[in-house]
C-alpha cells in the first residue's frame, strides 16, 4: 500500500491558497517527491478565475469590492468560482503514477470516484456521467458550475464539485471546490455578463447543489475531510500520513506569493514571465 | 493512426522540431494532440522574447486542464505561428506542419543531441503508455 501526503485543512487566503498548491506542484517537478493531497478553506471569500479566462469581462470588480470578496487567477483551467463556505481539496502527483490512467479526463474520473466515496460517508450519493450534462444553460454565464464537464460530480443532476487542471513536466495539479453552502444570488452578482437576474439565479439554483443541501444531518469540513480522506485511501489504496509543507514548498510559498499570486498584473492580464528561474 | 514523421527530432516532453541550420521550428506532436483531446485556448510568447531549454514557452488549455508547453532548445524567438490565433483547430488538425507553433533562433545546437529521432520517440511513447 504506497503512502501520500496529507496536508491537513486549513483556511488561508486565496493568494496563500494558490501559491501552496503551485508550490507543492513546482516542488513535485524538481524531487518527484510523494504524491500530496491537500484539503484546504477561505479565510476570505475569493472569486477565482480560469488561467485563460478574460478578467475584465468575467469578473464584476466593483461588486467584488462592495461585498469584500477577493479576486485571483488560477493556475489551472474552467471557468469563474466564488469560494466561501467551501471545501477545496488539491492533488498533487505524477502522470506516471499506476494509479491514474493516462490522460486529462482519467484523472479527473479516478480522483472524482475518491471525491463520490468520501460523500457517501456522509450520507450523498453523488454520480459522475461520462458526458457531464446535456446542455451548458446560457443563463448561467462564466460560472464553473455551469459548464457540463465530463466526469464532474452531480446529485441530482445538480453539481456539487467543480474541479480542474494544470500539468507540466509529468506531474499534475487538481484542485476542485466541494460546495458547503451554495448562494446563486451572491455568485450572479459578481460574474459577468448580467443577464436576467432572476432567471441567471433561478438557473444556476437548478444546476448546482452543495453538502448542506444534501447531506441529512449538518456536516462541518472536519467532517467532510475524514470522509474524503477515507474516500481517497479506499479508492486508491493509498495510506494519507499527515504531514507540512518542506523548506523548499514553503521557499517557493513566499515567492509565488509575491511574485505571481500577490501580483495585481497576474489576476488582471495573466503573466508568464514568473515562471523562468523558479 | 498517429503520425510520427521522419524529418523532426522529439522531445520526451512531446514537442517537436524542425531543423534548418540553427532555426528550430517548434509544435505539439500528433500523440500529444491526440491525448490532450480538443485544445481550447492557447498561449504563446511574444517575438523577441528569450525561451530556455526545459521552461515552458507557453500553456495550452483542453478540458479544464492547463497544460505547459516545454521548450526543446534555447534561443530567441524569430517567429510566432499567429494563423494558430485565428484558427487553433489547426493544431488539432495538422499539428506537424501548419499547426507549428514558434521558430527559435537557436543558442546552442548541442542542445538537439538530447532529442530523439522517429524510431527513439515511437520507442519513448510506447514505453510511457506501459508505465501509465
Amino acid at each position: 500500500m504506497g503512502a501520500w501526503r496529507l496536508l491537513p485543512f486549513r483556511k488561508a487566503d486565496a493568494v496563500e491558497n494558490m501559491a501552496v498548491d503551485e508550490a507543492v506542484f513546482r516542488a513535485n517537478i524538481r524531487n518527484k517527491a510523494l504524491p500530496t493531497l491537500r484539503f484546504y478553506g477561505w479565510r476570505t471569500p475569493a472569486l477565482s478565475i480560469g488561467y485563460f479566462q478574460d478578467f475584465a469581462k468575467e469578473v464584476d470588480i466593483g461588486a467584488c469590492r462592495r461585498l469584500g470578496i477577493d479576486m485571483i487567477r488560477r493556475p489551472t483551467g474552467g471557468k469563474a468560482v466564488l469560494h466561501d463556505q467551501e471545501l477545496t481539496y488539491a492533488v498533487i502527483a505524477g502522470t506516471d503514477s499506476p494509479l491514474f490512467p493516462p490522460g486529462i479526463i482519467n484523472t479527473f474520473r479516478i480522483i472524482g470516484s475518491c471525491i463520490a466515496k468520501g460523500l457517501m460517508e456522509v450520507g450523498i450519493r453523488a454520480e459522475m456521467r461520462a458526458e457531464g450534462r446535456a446542455t451548458p444553460d446560457e443563463a448561467l454565464g462564466s460560472s464553473c458550475f455551469s459548464s457540463p464537464s465530463r466526469y464532474e460530480l452531480l446529485v441530482g443532476g445538480r453539481k456539487i464539485c467543480g474541479a480542474a487542471q494544470m500539468r507540466s513536466h509529468g506531474v499534475f495539479l487538481q484542485h476542485g471546490a466541494l460546495l458547503m453552502t451554495f448562494d446563486p444570488a451572491r455568485t450572479c452578482t459578481i460574474v459577468l455578463p448580467h443577464r436576467d437576474r432572476e432567471e441567471q439565479v433561478r438557473s444556476l439554483r437548478n444546476a448546482v447543489t452543495s453538502v448542506g443541501e444534501q447531506a441529512g444531518p449538518p456536516v462541518d469540513e472536519e467532517t467532510v475531510c475524514r470522509a474524503l480522506r477515507k474516500g481517497f485511501e479506499q479508492v486508491l489504496g493509498i495510506r494519507l500520513l499527515e504531514g507540512v509543507l518542506t523548506q523548499e514548498e514553503e521557499e517557493l510559498k513566499s515567492e509565488l506569493m509575491t511574485k505571481k499570486y500577490g501580483s495585481e498584473n497576474w489576476t488582471k492580464e495573466g503573466c508568464k514571465s514568473w515562471i523562468s528561474g523558479l | 493512426m498517429k503520425l510520427f514523421p521522419d524529418d523532426l527530432l522529439y522531445s520526451r516532453e512531446h514537442v517537436w522540431v524542425r531543423v534548418d541550420g540553427d532555426l528550430a521550428t517548434i509544435g505539439i506532436t500528433d500523440h500529444a494532440q491526440e491525448k490532450l483531446g480538443e485544445i481550447l485556448m492557447l498561449d504563446l510568447p511574444e517575438v523577441d522574447s528569450y525561451v530556455e531549454k526545459d521552461e515552458p514557452f507557453g500553456s495550452i488549455e483542453s478540458a479544464k486542464a492547463v497544460v505547459e508547453l516545454i521548450s526543446p532548445v534555447s534561443g530567441v524567438i524569430i517567429s510566432v505561428n499567429e494563423d494558430i490565433t485565428d484558427d487553433i483547430g489547426i493544431i488539432n488538425s495538422d499539428p506537424h506542419d501548419t499547426g507549428w507553433m514558434i521558430i527559435v533562433e537557436m543558442d546552442d545546437l548541442e542542445e538537439l543531441n538530447d532529442l530523439l529521432d522517429t524510431r527513439g520517440y515511437q520507442d519513448f511513447v510506447i514505453r510511457e503508455a506501459e508505465v501509465d
